[in-house]
């Protein structure tokens, strides 16, 4: 019992967050096509890793000790959380909560705490103002998010995301709920403050909540903000790809696959766009993104019960 | 079913952790690490109602507590934030009031946690919380819920149209007049204004903007 | 040797680049080596490259900057004095040497053959804790005293956007903060992040044009170089501006275009990249922000005031210029939307001048007004107009301020040309990319 209650889900959260963030580092070097950087693309980012982990980790004056030190760790804290939650097989479940959906949900908004801390604790300004751009947008992906993923339980009637999976059986949510996986993205650009959405570790705020950071806790939340990323398209696929569902291949290689593409889609869009303006974005969030999501959830309730 | 060793243990650590947390949050002098410090107490008793196995209330707790303190801690930033919240301020106010006050309640929720007659139902094996809450939200209560839901959600817009500069006819401190019905007549949908009264025009638009 | 600092050793180099007085486009060289990673903040640095002439009064500013950077680090000076406190500073000189001596600095201090550069400054706050009160906290009620030099909140000021009064938040950035002007020193309050006052209380360092716009100023010159140079500058400044928009990648490919500028270069496929990504649609302030009214942008001059509707250029005035069909590109807006625009339109022209020129072998006719890219320079030459910044940037959002500070060429023209020496790199560029 405690072999596959407790260690199994802990093996599998952090090797998923460990081997994917390294993943997210190659692939993201690797997009940058026609790039300056030096080096193998799969050797660099170990040797980043390891350029930080000698590195000293400053302090600024009179920061808030507590949550300085911990913040980063923190976050990747609930990103490997997020990944224990991603059914790989229907049996093999890292940890499979009757709720856990909404324990996923309770995720992003813990993370939007985590990530103030980060900002606040620095008692720095320009970490300051990226803590809380990122929370006053935080609010609005949030609510989309909710919308978005209220839309994908009711099929299965069951907040389980295994039973969400199992409702894909016949159709997959990304064809019966078009609107879900494109707003369920945008979200996951925006909780991840990744690429386009990166508002809170920006380069006009010279990357925000972690201006002060150096040394192994950089490493920690770069970790932490890569495996968080990877946690969000093992979500998506689970949630709007069928999860562990396909022919041929076992379901964890399945799985695996979508993830991956979604993680692919979410780096390239990372790499095209230009940061968005921060009022934009909110418009953007409040006016276009949250009614659709309202319509998305109409969409998914009108769907549900002409199916069932 | 008698709960396993392993579920005390966690009670145990999850109940110190929620009353010293609760505690530190009276010892801090940071509005910010104060309301943290009160959801990490929320997130102890959300993990001892998921024991409890009301899991989802439990796991919601984690939801609607992180969201409410952030949007406090961030109102907070905004209004204090000199620099960044973290310069000490004093958190407590009305020591003495407060201690009776908190001494008294502690009295009578421990007295009738101890001297109550709590009756002794165990539940149903196939009871779902999720199922129940659902059927109270959404069936008897439905009304009651509703009305409150919408109340609140009138009173969010209100506050925001009543604390915005931008108005209908213009900003607020610049004297938000509507148009008139043929150009450059007096104001429409509005009553006739004495002479006195328009007089303190500049007053009577300052008025608008509080 | 543990194989983690051997592992380190194979990282980029991060570089913190503190940009001086009379210096070339420095960061634009070092973007583009392999090997070399810039950062934005001197904590994520492992180098310091100090680079151009430091005045006195910012020797101070620097010292601070050097001991931000974690241990272990080292710092690399070119064309400039080391603090004497350093005991074996490197000194580049030759800025084709430089990439190559950055890579090898942070090499050795990662193998342990360098030891970390000491602290030059006493690791105390900047300010003394002055809070008053029983707890120290504030004065009267919750709040007065300045504890470590902040005041508490006590903000009666008028918030500037819908109204909603928010606690002031008062700060110094730069001198050598890297998304402003080398050497501009601003004291900002913020309200959220809505800025209430900008006050410039250091003025950034002269800027410089490439050589060539000196050398017109002497003897008629080939239109086709002149023009590539201007070409180049613009996209320099672009490269800086699409950093700070948060797109690197296009920053890059802005700078890759710079470095392999000819008559036949084609911005066209950059212009198309930049509207398809939504440059405009979603990334810079929306049409109506950043305004300079026209005597602002008159003042200012050069590409910002052409971007507000003033058809002012000195080429117009050349008889060379004419021969070729010149005429002055404007845009009417004058906002931070169109000064970008401007670039590109600007970028545009000077390319398709450059052609038509290097066929016929023109060379310019006119050595007392030359337009610089900064702006006319006839009887004057640009002067220093950062206080301009207080009356634009306040009511601007923090994103928008910057993306439209990074529009605005505030620095004065610095007159005396740099060292023909400076960088050889320049004249092989301009005899490669020319037919």
């Amino acid at each position: 019992m405690i072999l596959d209650q407790l260690i199994l889900p802990w093996l599998l959260a952090w090797l998923m967050a460990g081997l994917g963030a390294y993943l997210v580092a190659v692939l993201d070097r690797w997009m940058a096509t026609g790039s300056t950087q030096a080096g193998s693309v799969w050797l660099a980012p170990l040797a980043s890793a390891a350029w930080l982990l000698t590195q000293q980790a400053t302090t600024t004056e009179a920061p808030d000790a507590g949550a300085w030190r911990l913040a980063p760790a923190l976050y990747l804290a609930l990103a490997a959380t997020g990944l224990a939650l991603v059914p790989w097989s229907p049996t093999l479940v890292g940890v499979d909560l009757a709720t856990s959906l909404v324990l996923w949900g309770s995720l992003e908004a813990l993370a939007t705490v985590v990530i103030f801390l980060h900002g606040w604790s620095a008692n720095s300004h320009l970490a300051l103002i990226g803590a809380y751009r990122y929370v006053a947008l935080g609010i609005s992906y949030l609510l989309v998010s909710m919308f978005v993923l209220i839309g994908v339980a009711l099929p299965a009637e069951s907040l389980r995301w295994t039973e969400v999976v199992a409702a894909q059986e016949s159709l997959w949510h990304v064809v019966s709920q078009p609107l879900g996986l494109p707003l369920f993205l945008v979200v996951g650009l925006g909780l991840t403050f990744w690429g386009p959405l990166d508002l809170a570790d920006s380069t006009d705020l010279s990357t925000g909540t972690a201006v002060e950071r150096s040394g192994p806790p950089r490493l920690v939340w770069a970790l932490a903000r890569a495996a968080m990323l990877v946690a969000f398209s093992a979500i998506a696929a689970t949630a709007f790809l069928g999860g562990w569902m396909g022919p041929w291949l076992p379901g964890p290689a399945w799985l695996l696959l979508k993830s991956l593409a979604v993680l692919v889609v979410l780096l390239w869009l990372g790499r095209r766009l230009p940061r968005l303006a921060p009022e934009r974005c909110l418009t953007l969030m409040w006016v276009v993104l949250l009614p659709l999501s309202f319509v998305d959830l109409i969409w998914a309730g009108a769907v549900a019960l002409w199916m069932a | 079913m008698t709960p396993s060793l392993a579920t005390h243990i966690a009670f145990v650590v999850l109940a110190a952790l929620a009353v010293l947390s609760g505690w530190r949050v009276f010892c801090t002098d940071s509005m910010v690490r104060a309301s943290f410090f009160l959801l990490l107490s929320f997130i102890a008793v959300g993990g001892i109602m998921i024991l409890l196995t009301a899991e989802y209330l439990g796991v919601a707790m984690f939801f609607m507590m992180a969201v409410e303190m952030m949007v406090m801690a961030l109102f907070m930033v905004m209004f204090m934030m000199n620099p960044a919240g973290l310069n000490p301020m004093k958190m407590v106010h009305q020591e003495r009031v407060a201690i009776v006050a908190g001494v008294a309640v502690f009295g009578v929720l421990s007295a009738v946690a101890v001297l109550g007659d709590f009756p002794d139902m165990p539940l149903p094996a196939e009871h779902a919380p999720v199922i129940s809450l659902g059927r109270e939200l959404l069936g008897d209560s439905m009304l009651v819920f509703e009305t409150a839901g919408v109340v609140l959600l009138t009173t969010m817009v209100g506050v925001v149209v009543l604390s915005s500069r931008r108005g209908r006819y213009g900003r607020a401190d610049e004297g938000s007049v509507p148009p008139g019905l043929e150009p450059g007549g007096e104001p429409a949908g509005r009553p006739k204004e004495s002479e006195e009264e328009k007089g303190e025009e500049g007053g009577h638009a300052h008025q608008h903007h509080h | 040797m543990s194989w983690q600092r051997r592992l380190a050793a194979r990282a980029p180099a991060a570089v913190f680049l503190a940009e001086a007085a009379r210096i070339g486009p420095v960061r634009e060289t070092l973007a583009l080596v392999p090997g070399i990673r810039l950062v934005d903040t001197p904590r994520h640095a492992s180098v310091l490259l100090v680079a151009g002439v430091i005045p006195t009064g910012w020797r101070d500013d620097l010292r601070r900057i050097h001991d931000q950077l974690p241990a272990p680090f080292a710092s690399v000076w070119c064309r400039c004095e080391p603090f004497e406190a350093l005991r074996n500073p490197i000194r580049i000189d030759v800025v084709e040497a430089l990439p190559q001596g950055v890579v090898e600095t942070h090499r050795e201090l990662m193998l342990g053959k360098r030891d970390s550069a000491p602290r030059l400054l006493p690791d105390e706050p900047p300010n003394p804790w002055e809070g008053l009160g029983d707890d120290g906290h504030g004065g009267e009620g919750m709040m007065g005293g300045t504890p470590y030099g902040r005041p508490m909140a006590m903000n009666m000021q008028d918030d500037r956007r819908d109204g909603l009064t928010l606690d002031t938040l008062t700060f110094r950035l730069g001198p050598f903060h890297s998304a402003l002007p080398p050497g501009l020193q601003a004291e900002v309050s913020l309200q959220g992040d809505l800025v209430q006052a900008w006050t410039v209380t250091r003025k950034p360092f002269a800027g410089v044009v490439e050589p060539i716009f000196h050398a017109a100023r002497q003897s008629s010159v080939p239109i086709a170089e002149l023009e590539l140079a201007r070409a180049r500058h613009h996209l320099h400044r672009l490269y800086r501006g699409l950093w700070l928009a948060g797109w690197p990648t296009m920053a890059e490919r802005a700078l890759r275009l710079a470095e392999k500028l000819g008559p036949n270069s084609d911005v066209a496929g950059l212009r198309r990249e930049l509207e398809r990504g939504g440059l405009w649609r979603l990334a810079l302030p929306e049409p109506g922000r950043g305004v300079l009214d026209e005597a602002q942008a008159r003042q200012l001059g050069g590409p910002a005031a052409r971007a507000a509707g003033i058809d002012a250029d000195l080429r117009s005035e050349d008889a060379s210029y004419r021969r070729l069909g010149f005429a002055p590109t404007c845009r009417e807006a004058g906002d931070t939307a169109a000064r970008w625009r401007q670039w590109l339109d600007e970028i545009e022209q000077s390319l398709s001048l450059a052609g038509r020129a290097a066929r016929y072998d023109l060379k310019t006719a006119e050595t007392a007004a030359v337009e610089t890219p900064r702006g006319p320079w006839a009887e004057g030459f640009p002067h220093d107009m950062s206080d301009l910044l207080g009356e634009v940037l306040p009511e601007l959002e923090w994103g928008e301020a910057l993306l439209t500070l990074a529009s605005l060429d505030v620095a004065a023209l610095d007159p005396l040309p740099l060292a023909n020496d400076w960088r050889t790199g320049f004249a092989e560029a301009k005899r490669e990319g020319s037919p």
